[in-house]
């Protein structure tokens, strides 16, 4: 037993390189990014006073997006572990660095949480990362030219299915990732049942009330949700409900 | 004194950014680096690599089309350079859209449209601001506890079999969320991903067939655009 306890401790020498030198590029990469308005607003002498800035109306907004980026936060990194830095860095996590992961993991038959898996998260997600930033440089150049094939109503209203038509071809991910690794869980949905009943509940009610959809209040769905899901989980696994069995076992 | 144009188009701003997106591209390329020859030493094949690489940068090109689509929406309101630096880094299309639309009202104007022709360089500033500092509750998390948050779920320490439970948990509980959304929300977004699910599972069955494994680096690219591209159906059914 202690000699598990002492495994447990010792860290993958890449996720103990992300977790110290990814950090340190995140955080000079967020003082670049804060840096860059005040370096622009005060070369044109439009720097705004703090009252302008933070105010009513404005902080009324920040307010919505704060939650959302500790829901965020919350949610994804466990999902991410050490390639979460650079993830969080290019942003556009749920529509596309985190598919992107979840699909290298699924294709090289790797675990998430396990150093195979992270390693092979960050190597999705920086080539993720890269690709994306050249697809939006090329179309920043570009624009002039092909605007207006990016205009087309067609090409409008696909791309707002993006996260609908993504859920429907990870929600087979989800059930082969649970399929792989030295370990099964066994019944894991159970634990998220309280969770599909409540938001089902909650959706049909605004639906019907006329309130139209929750998609846009998904990320704070997540995040008064997520601690139901621990502790739902976690009760079922201490009452047997959710087994973690061995691969053999298990079949 | 500068008015909103003026930032926009400015030189120094286009420099300033230029420069964040080629450190991002680096800070990419180290990672990539480091996970590569780590992923070689935990025993991943180069071949198991390749198909990696490979599926990351064919799934990569819808999903990016479609902020294109968000970066030309955003353009028209605040400029080539700013929306290229938000598409680019930390936030999301979702928000940066939504972002730049409702900060407009809140500096006192009715739209982005009448913001881009009369806001001067100040109230351009505010938004520039809060659109940069917006969204970085996130790392107030991850900066200080992104290590334990991954570590809470390390499945290393086999003894422990709460953790591959509460590993699985926080991905079960997006779905959680997100399907009964999507299905009972809105009609479009539930065929849509019904169309997304159906087509994958379809190509995942007939990637087991010979001579077709190759369909496995492609199926989520594939079984996504099917169900974007079905949506123009949907939507014309039932909208």
């Amino acid at each position: 037993m202690s000699k598990n306890t002492k495994t447990a401790v010792s860290m993958d020498p890449f996720q103990a390189w992300c977790h110290r030198w990814g950090r340190v590029g995140t955080v000079i990469a967020l003082v670049y990014m804060i840096a860059i308005p005040f370096i622009v607003l005060a070369y044109y002498d439009s720097v705004p006073s703090l009252g302008e800035v933070i105010n009513l109306s404005t902080v009324s907004i920040l307010l919505i997006y704060i939650p959302v980026g500790f829901s965020e936060a919350l949610s994804y990194t466990p999902i991410l572990g050490c390639s979460a830095y650079l993830t969080f860095i290019t942003g556009n996590i749920m529509n596309l660095k985190l598919p992107c992961a979840a699909n290298a993991m699924k294709l090289a038959g790797r675990e998430p949480n396990t150093p195979e898996g992270e390693a092979i998260s960050s190597v999705a997600v920086a080539v993720c990362s890269i690709m994306t930033i050249i697809i939006l440089a090329l179309a920043a150049l570009l624009s002039t030219w092909i605007m207006p094939v990016f205009e087309l109503p067609a090409v409008k209203t696909a791309s707002e299915y993006l996260i609908p038509a993504l859920f429907g071809s990870l929600t087979l991910g989800l059930f082969a990732s649970t399929n792989s690794g030295q370990k099964v869980v066994k019944n894991g949905i159970a634990g998220v049942v309280p969770i599909l009943v409540i938001v089902s509940i909650l959706a049909l009610a605004v639906r019907i009330l006329g309130g139209g959809s929750l998609f846009g209040a998904v990320g704070f769905l997540i995040l008064f949700m997520l601690p139901i899901a621990i502790i739902s989980s976690r009760i079922m696994w201490k009452k047997g409900i959710i087994k973690v069995v061995d691969r053999e076992t298990g079949e | 004194m500068a008015t909103m144009k003026d930032i926009i188009s400015s030189p120094l701003l286009l420099a300033l950014v230029a420069g964040g997106l080629l450190y991002i591209v680096g800070f990419s390329l180290v990672y990539l680096k480091k996970a590569y020859t780590r992923c070689l030493e935990l025993g991943i094949s180069k071949e198991d690599l390749k198909s990696v690489i490979k599926s990351s940068l064919i799934f990569s090109i819808v999903p990016s089309l479609s902020i294109v689509v968000g970066l030309f929406a955003l353009i028209t309101v605040m400029g080539v350079v700013w929306s290229w630096w938000r598409l680019s880094v930390i936030g999301s299309l979702s928000y940066e859209t939504m972002i730049s639309s409702s900060v407009a009202t809140a500096v006192g104007f009715e739209n982005s449209a009448q913001m881009l022709e009369q806001a001067s360089g100040r109230q351009f500033g505010v938004v520039m601001i809060l659109m940069s500092v917006g969204m970085l509750s996130g790392f107030l998390v991850l900066i200080p506890f992104g290590k334990k948050l991954s570590k809470s779920v390390d499945k290393s320490d086999t003894g422990n079999t709460w953790k591959y439970v509460l590993s699985g948990t926080f991905m079960l509980c997006l779905f959680a969320v997100y399907i009964p959304v999507l299905i009972f929300g809105d009609t479009v977004q539930m065929l849509v991903m019904v169309t997304g699910l159906i087509i994958a599972v379809a190509l995942g069955v007939l990637a087991k067939r010979p001579g077709l494994k190759w369909l496995n680096e492609f199926i989520m690219a594939f079984s996504m655009i099917g169900g974007m591209v079905s949506s123009l159906l949907w939507v014309s059914l039932f909208r």
